[in-house]
């Protein structure tokens, strides 16, 4: 459970995010929808304490984000915008180094590797060095190593940007099994199919301001638009008009 | 505490597998180190070169003929022979067929018999150094010839010499041959300091700047382990490095000098075990503030790039000092212990110099480089924390 209230920041002249609020539910999958630069990237970075907000509260799990960040982070599971590897490590290793990190014992480490190898499809690069894997295979490391730890809430800035179809449908899956076992799942995307088959809640934001949120029924139902590409441009234009 | 030291011992392992992995930049610091022990041979041999063809002079005259006493004189001294010159001697000289020649002008009897000045030449081209100890070994020893003449002449119109050598100059040396042995081989602490800088540079950079190029850096800052445990763990595993490379040249520079001619060029240099340990302890708290201070340096830095340009810029800094401090013996100040890598240049200095390095300077040199290197990781931690630093804005 994710609680995000008046969120703002401001970096020199720009404010990025200007009292966001929303609010993630567990077994759910959230989606942050908006065009590039419309503050979904620090938004989550507000979230999981790399940036220190200038108002605003956020809370996981009803741990208070910005005064206890490491306590809220333990309930965090986050694939962030950067998500580089190591080049000489394996995925295997990137994903030990990871869990040891977080805590893991051994044994526990082992059984979590095999799980999400198997998970994602890894078995063919795990142990092969990071330098050489595609921009999909990076991004499974990335995600395997963000999930280690068994997280409650899951935080994924835009999962499946330049990933191909099948890397995409992995993806999708993963999120869906995610809120199956009642995890609390946010999501940025500014791709709309994207949003709609996977999301039950969407966030739109637009120049740093929530434009609208809701359930996709919802959101059709209050721009009167069937489709929602046609309503994400719709809400994104009034955003862009306000400022 | 414990979290902390666990999530520490995490990254210190990380770092030093994929530091030992990054092979290219292994080579680049050990191909240099390799060179060591064959710089310091050549250089060895060429300074005792010079002593040796001080030793043993062949003298290449002209025109002994004029002054059969003083060539007669000239021959019997220990360590010189003379020759027959050759006939254009300017010629001789710049063409390298001899080193020098020493010309005795024809009229050089007649102005002797005189009691006038009488005139020699030596012709060299000055530009081989390794000749100025011989050249000048001729030039003393006609000196004191003349010397002699002179006294002779004095005696003879019932003066005392003594008369005529108002002031006489004794040099007393008060430096055992260990402590001159030393300040010769002043180049070692710089060697060692290079050694340091170099070793942990790769892990410094590559664990800093470099994760943040990858866009590794956010996904680890997003664990809850307290920065200073990441940043712990990296840094002493660029120290870790940085000790290897260390103790690896204090090694070859000792393989270097075990095949130098130090016995004759009069030195006695005793580089045992015992000595090397003492050198080598020296300089490890110097590691550790090394290695946190790159630290900084690279995080500051906007890319790897800019990073490998400013860390490889901090190597000049312990080189100014040391190489100010290379032609002159280092005077025992207390304050230099006070000062990262002129402490350490003072104690290997002391563990050569067959003195022994004091417990209490040593305590203070590691008490100096822990304050060092906790400055500089609460600065790199503060700069982890940083926005800016840390999405590279």
């Amino acid at each position: 459970m994710i609680e995000v209230r008046g969120l703002r920041k401001r970096f020199g002249d720009v404010v990025a995010v200007d009292e966001v609020s929303f609010e993630a539910r567990n077994g759910e999958v959230t989606a942050l929808l908006g065009e590039n630069g419309a503050g979904k990237t620090t938004t989550l970075r507000s979230i999981y304490g790399l940036i220190q907000p200038d108002a605003g509260e956020v809370r996981v799990d009803g741990v208070d984000g910005i005064a206890q960040p490491l306590s809220a982070r333990m309930g965090l599971g986050v694939l962030s915008e950067a998500r580089g590897l190591y080049p000489r490590l394996t995925p295997r290793e990137h994903m030990r180094y990871f869990a040891h990190l977080q805590g893991l014992g051994r044994a526990e480490t082992e059984t979590r590797c095999d799980d999400l190898v198997d998970l994602l499809g890894m078995q063919d690069f795990a142990d092969r060095r990071a330098a050489g894997l595609s921009h999909g295979e990076n991004t499974k490391v990335a995600l395997a190593r963000a999930l280690l730890h068994d997280p409650a809430n899951i935080l994924l800035d835009e999962p499946t940007t330049g990933l191909d179809v099948m890397s995409t449908r992995a993806v999708r899956e993963l999120i869906v099994q995610l809120r199956a076992r009642g995890k609390c799942v946010v999501f940025s995307s500014h791709v709309m199919q994207e949003v709609a088959a996977v999301s039950d809640r969407i966030v739109v934001v637009s120049a740093g301001r929530v434009v609208a949120s809701g359930t996709p029924a919802e959101l059709r139902r209050s721009t009167g638009l069937d489709d929602l590409e046609d309503v994400f441009v719709a809400l994104a234009g009034s955003g862009g008009a306000q400022e | 505490m414990k979290n902390l030291v666990a999530a520490l011992s995490v990254v210190l392992r990380k770092e030093l597998v994929d530091g030992l992995r990054d092979r290219r930049s292994l080579i680049s610091v050990l191909a240099p180190l390799a060179l060591l022990p064959l710089m310091l041979f050549v250089a060895m041999n060429q300074a005792s070169e010079s002593v040796e063809r001080a030793r043993q002079i062949t003298v290449p005259v002209i025109g002994a003929e004029h002054a059969r006493e003083l060539t007669g004189w000239l021959d019997q001294q220990a360590g010189i022979e003379l020759e027959q010159g050759p006939d254009q001697p300017r010629e001789a000289v710049r063409n390298g067929d001899v080193d020098f020649v020493l010309v005795i002008p024809e009229d050089f009897g007649k102005r002797f018999a005189g009691s006038e000045i009488a005139e020699v030449e030596i012709i060299l081209e000055g530009m081989d150094r390794s000749l100025d100890r011989a050249v000048s070994r001729v030039r003393d020893l006609i000196r004191t010839y003349g010397q002699g003449i002179a006294d002779r002449r004095l005696v003879v119109r019932g003066i005392s010499p003594e008369v005529a050598r108002p002031v006489r100059v004794e040099t007393i040396e008060l430096a055992t041959q260990q402590q001159r042995t030393a300040r010769l081989i002043n180049f070692m602490p710089l060697i060692l300091v290079m050694g340091i800088f170099v070793g942990g540079l790769q892990v410094a950079i590559d664990s800093t700047a470099g994760e943040r190029e990858r866009g590794s850096l956010e996904p680890l800052l997003v664990i809850p382990v307290p920065r200073l445990s990441i940043i712990g763990g990296k840094w002493l595993a660029a120290t870790a490095f940085s000790l290897a490379s260390a103790v690896l040249t204090a090694a070859l520079m000792g393989v270097g000098l075990e095949y130098s001619p130090l016995q004759r060029l009069g030195l006695r240099l005793e580089l045992d075990g015992g000595v090397m340990a003492l050198m080598v302890a020296a300089i490890v708290p110097l590691a550790f503030s090394v290695t946190a201070l790159q630290m900084v340096v690279a995080t500051l830095a906007r890319s790897y790039k800019e990073a490998q340009s400013y860390v490889s810029f901090l190597m000049l800094l312990p080189m100014l000092p040391l190489a100010l401090t290379m032609n002159s013996p280092i005077e025992d100040a207390s304050w230099r212990l006070l000062v990262p890598v002129l402490a350490q240049q003072q104690l290997i200095q002391d563990a050569i110099g067959g003195e022994g390095v004091a417990l209490v300077d040593f305590v203070v040199t590691v008490l100096v480089a822990a304050a060092f290197a906790g400055v500089c990781l609460w600065l790199t931690s503060d700069l982890f924390r940083r926005e800016r630093i840390v999405f590279g804005r």
